[in-house]
């Protein structure tokens, strides 16, 4: 049969897809024309863009947009059966192409922000607090690594070699891709993978690749020149979906270029400038260590469990920082200036006068909190009944050391060294860690330092010790373990932390030690080392201590046998947590089992401190667990000898600590043994509260001269004088059992007043405030007027100490008094109202001052 | 009049005792003879007894919440409003008892 010249068929659709043709209806499109060998062309009728509907980047390109009419013509011997197939698929098909993708959502207007902010519908985005704090500035977005810009010095040797080279590295991505897919779980990462594997076989990306190879290019440089050009294509276009696109084609030739050669793909580290708030999918260590601390106000990552490298450095170094930040990309886009509040736990941007306003109070009031009774650092911890505590901080790096004594830490409970070792090309020196052992033994000036050897391996992987991948890496061979087959690396960091031992008093401890084999193979290393540096005539300390983590449950029953064998325990809560529970930390789907209040738990614990105290060695504990000031009456009932914790929680935890007495702490600790739950040990340490209520009134809480212009204002303005004298740590749960009852009917009294109260446990004290505004505001009194003065009432809700109550029901039926209201209207000062209410109420004038 | 009133809100911290005083006050320049007891926070106080709410021509009720013993109350004529009613105008629940 002869070739004839067919005429093309063509036919005419309209895009029925509210979201125009992204990349899912565009791939279902591709695979139904890749099935026939005709030609086709697809021309948008509105904008007289033409692609090749075989290529889902071609046909994205056309910009093609709802109601958007387009032609496609069909040449070649299928034409009839493929006109067929084309059509039916964008009749029938097409319009139920677009499920709305998951992840793909608007910002979240959402309860939980701060009623001011709330008031007025601002835009916002929330996550995970792991690092708390409020940050300000402007989005740098990291990427994991930036596709290069254009390699101008690789020259090209060879068009067919260089086209190998791609035809190679396509194939192997697509490998890799269907790899994955076979693993995957959810149906979101399935639909990504699925994207991601379309572009990479995609015949207008291949094209354009060939093109430049054709022109004179490098393999790498017609990547990099590619992904380029689609990434400036799609950049343009008015629909989201698309402009999304982007990020997966550079993904992509950064997986390609990375199989060309992966020495192209060196980090490039980002410059911060001005005060910033850096955005990442993740962070390395080394990465996040290579930020300029000086204008990194805050970090969103958006996937990080709490307790990952990134997390741990963020919190020690007072770093604000969300985690697990969905639909980022609304809120976050590069330059815009925001606020990371990760004391609430979102992240909105700084653009409308309320927020500003807002954060203009917050920023005083925390500073405020930090102010207030600014103790002296240096001072012992003790609890309320005298019972010396000793609180240590947990460092990575040297620098965090200062941090950490300026906040009063009485010593370094935990040196994590991995930092040192972690991502970089070779292990570190004996001298440069020599340097930074020294450096922490110097500023800790006397106090106990406790240096642990590197704990690679798990979710810490160190290029240099070519590790290969495991199956189930927190099970595998990490810490301890890798000792035996990595002795070099040991001994090198054992003769750095020795040296440095002649400068004071440091400690060396053991990670992820299981078996007593382990410890005495770890202490005959240290022998040796001792051995060589006599021998070479070095100093050193002549005893030195040595310790070992309590991380493998397996340790807890080995105590008597592990104490002939070592002077101290220190307890990873983070790991321990989730070897006795088998709960992955890193692992949202079981994060609710993952937790230090399981009954079990806090019995495990127990078992552990007896015993070690028993033979009359020291134990401390260094976990998360540590930190969180609810478990504290419950780890100093435990007669733990040290509490380490991130440096910038030393403050706040000394004071929570001053207000603990043994007594109660011992009587809820065995509450807590006797739970059967961890719900109910949760439970029981909400509603514990520490002794010594404070007083009703303070000249703290008497505000004269406010400013506020909103009911929301003012409450919030309540709210953060008791979060500033520390009557309140919980200013949203506080804050919200106010609103609570204020929505069964309004608090205004009539005759300027308002009385807002609640019955929480988010306070720490019963507390009376009282504000006196400077103009009248609205607070949908009985009487329909404006509000001028307001007295608040906060009650405890589960009650052991004074009760208030008979106080309050006096104040309530004293404001019904004329008499009784006009002089706190006409009050001239805080000290007159306190005088005034004291007399009133029949309270013994002692507030504070 | 002899009246015997019961105060109760949500929450009973405040409102419950507002209300009191001002039904006492106001009954007591309209010429009432009138004991309040109050449901609140400290559980029930001045509490009214037997003979008091024999002795009663009426029973004020200033409630937003269910009132406990509320047998005691039987036969007598009772007259319940939103304890809001007791702030805004408690001249006129007691206009009403009257009438």
């Amino acid at each position: 049969m002869t070739q004839k010249l067919e005429a093309s068929l063509q036919f005419v659709f309209e895009c029925p897809l509210p979201n125009g043709m992204h990349a899912r209806p565009a791939s279902h499109l591709a695979e139904a024309a890749n099935r026939f060998a005709s030609e086709y062309t697809l021309t948008n009728l509105r904008n007289g863009l033409v692609a090749n509907p075989k290529s889902v980047l071609g046909i994205i390109a056309a910009d093609i947009r709802l109601h958007d009419r387009c032609s496609v013509d069909i040449i070649g011997d299928d034409q009839q059966a493929a006109l067929k197939a084309l059509h039916q698929f964008v009749t029938e098909k097409l319009p139920s192409c677009d499920v709305p993708l998951a992840g793909i959502a608007s910002p979240g207007r959402n309860a939980n922000l701060p009623r001011p902010l709330q008031a007025v519908d601002v835009p916002c985005v929330f996550g995970t607090s792991v690092s708390r704090g409020v940050g300000q500035g402007k989005v740098v977005i990291l990427r994991k690594m930036p596709l290069p810009d254009d390699l101008t010095a690789e020259p090209q040797t060879d068009s067919r070699r260089e086209l190998t080279r791609i035809e190679g590295a396509i194939s192997a991505v697509r490998q890799q891709l269907n790899d994955k897919l076979k693993y995957s779980l959810t149906p979101t990462g399935t639909a990504v993978l699925q994207a991601d594997l379309a572009i990479a076989g995609d015949v207008f990306l291949i094209q354009k690749l060939k093109e430049e190879i054709l022109g004179g290019k490098s393999a790498a440089q017609a990547i990099v020149r590619t992904g380029k050009f689609f990434i400036d294509l799609f950049a343009h276009s008015e629909n989201e979906y698309i402009r999304q696109r982007s990020a997966d084609i550079e993904e992509i030739c950064l997986q390609l270029l990375h199989e060309v050669d992966p020495a192209l793909l060196n980090r490039t580290a980002v410059t911060l400038h001005e005060p910033s708030v850096v955005v990442a999918e993740t962070l390395a260590p080394q990465q996040f260590l290579e930020l300029d601390r000086r204008w990194l106000k805050a970090l969103v990552l958006e996937h990080s469990g709490a307790t990952s490298h990134a997390a741990i450095l963020a919190r020690s170094l007072g770093i604000p920082t969300l985690t697990d930040v969905r639909n980022g990309h609304l809120i976050l886009s590069e330059g815009r200036e925001v606020v990371v509040d990760a004391n609430r736990g979102f992240v909105v941007p700084l653009s409308s006068e309320p927020v500003k306003r807002f954060y203009e109070r917050e920023l005083k009031t925390l500073q405020k909190r930090k102010a207030s009774r600014a103790e002296d650092t240096r001072a012992r911890t003790t609890t309320a009944d005298g019972i010396p505590v000793e609180l240590a901080a947990n460092v990575s790096t040297g620098e965090e050391i200062g941090v950490a004594f300026e906040n009063g830490a009485e010593g370094i409970g935990l040196f994590r060294t991995e930092m040192i070792f972690l991502g970089r090309d070779d292990a570190p020196s004996e001298e440069e860690q020599f340097a930074i052992y020294s450096e922490a033994i110097r500023a800790a000036e006397g106090r106990p330092v406790i240096v642990r050897t590197f704990d690679i391996g798990g979710d810490k992987p160190a290029r240099y010790l070519n590790q290969p991948a495991e199956e189930n890496p927190f099970l595998g061979n990490r810490g301890v373990r890798l000792y035996t087959a990595h002795q070099k690396l040991l001994h090198t960091q054992l003769r750095a932390m020795l040296r440095s031992s002649a400068q004071g008093p440091l400690q060396i401890i053991a990670p992820m030690i299981s078996s007593l084999a382990e410890v005495k193979h770890f202490k005959n290393a240290i022998a040796e080392v001792a051995q060589q540096l006599q021998q070479d005539g070095i100093p050193h300390a002549p005893n030195i201590k040595v310790g070992i983590m309590v991380e493998v449950p397996a340790v807890a029953f080995m105590i008597e046998e592990l104490c002939q064998e070592v002077d101290f325990f220190s307890i990873g809560t983070n790991d321990l947590i989730q070897y006795f529970v088998a709960a992955d930390r890193s692992n949202r789907e079981v994060a609710t089992l993952y937790t230090g209040s399981h009954p079990a738990f806090l019995r495990f614990l127990k078992h552990i401190c007896d015993q070690i105290h028993r033979a009359g060695k020291w134990v401390g504990i260094c976990g998360d667990m540590a930190a969180e000031r609810r478990y504290l009456p419950l780890l100093i009932a435990l007669g733990l000898d040290e509490l380490s914790v991130p440096a910038i929680e030393i403050r706040e935890l000394k004071r929570e600590i001053a207000r603990l007495a043994r007594p109660e702490c011992t009587k809820l600790l065995e509450q807590a043994l006797r739970c059967r739950e961890a719900a109910e040990v949760d439970g029981l340490l909400a509603s514990h509260r520490s002794e010594q209520p404070e007083s009703l009134l303070s000249e703290d809480l008497v505000l004269l001269d406010s400013t506020s212009q909103s009911k929301e204002e003012v409450m919030q303005e309540m709210v953060d004088a008791l979060y500033v004298t520390h009557r309140t740590h919980d200013r949203q749960l506080f804050e919200e059992a106010l609103w609570a009852r204020e929505a069964v009917y309004s608090t205004g009294l009539g005759y300027g007043f308002a009385t807002p109260h609640c019955k929480t446990d988010a306070i720490n004290s019963d507390s009376i405030c009282v504000l006196r505004l400077n103009g009248p505001i609205h607070w949908g009194s009985v009487d329909g007027e404006g509000v001028r003065m307001v007295v608040l009432l906060a009650l405890r809700s589960s009650e052991n100490g004074a009760n208030h109550m008979q106080v309050f029901s006096t104040l309530a039926r004293k404001l019904m008094n004329e008499d009784f209201r006009q002089h706190l209207v006409k009050s001239e000062s805080a000290r007159q109202v306190i005088t005034y209410l004291g007399e009133q109420l029949g309270i013994a004038n002692n507030s504070e001052t | 009049m002899k009246i015997v009133a019961v105060t109760a809100c949500p929450t009973g911290i405040a409102h419950t005792y507002m209300a009191a005083a001002r039904l006492e006050k106001v009954a007591k320049t309209m010429g009432h003879e009138i004991k309040v007891e109050t449901q609140g926070a400290m559980g029930i106080e001045n509490k009214l007894t037997e003979s008091d709410i024999r002795q009663a021509q009426f029973a004020i009720f200033a409630v937003d919440i269910e009132v406990e013993g509320k047998e005691r109350f039987h036969g007598v004529k009772v007259i319940q409003v939103p304890l809001q009613d007791a702030l805004k105008s408690p001249e006129a629940i007691f206009a009403k008892i009257q009438r």
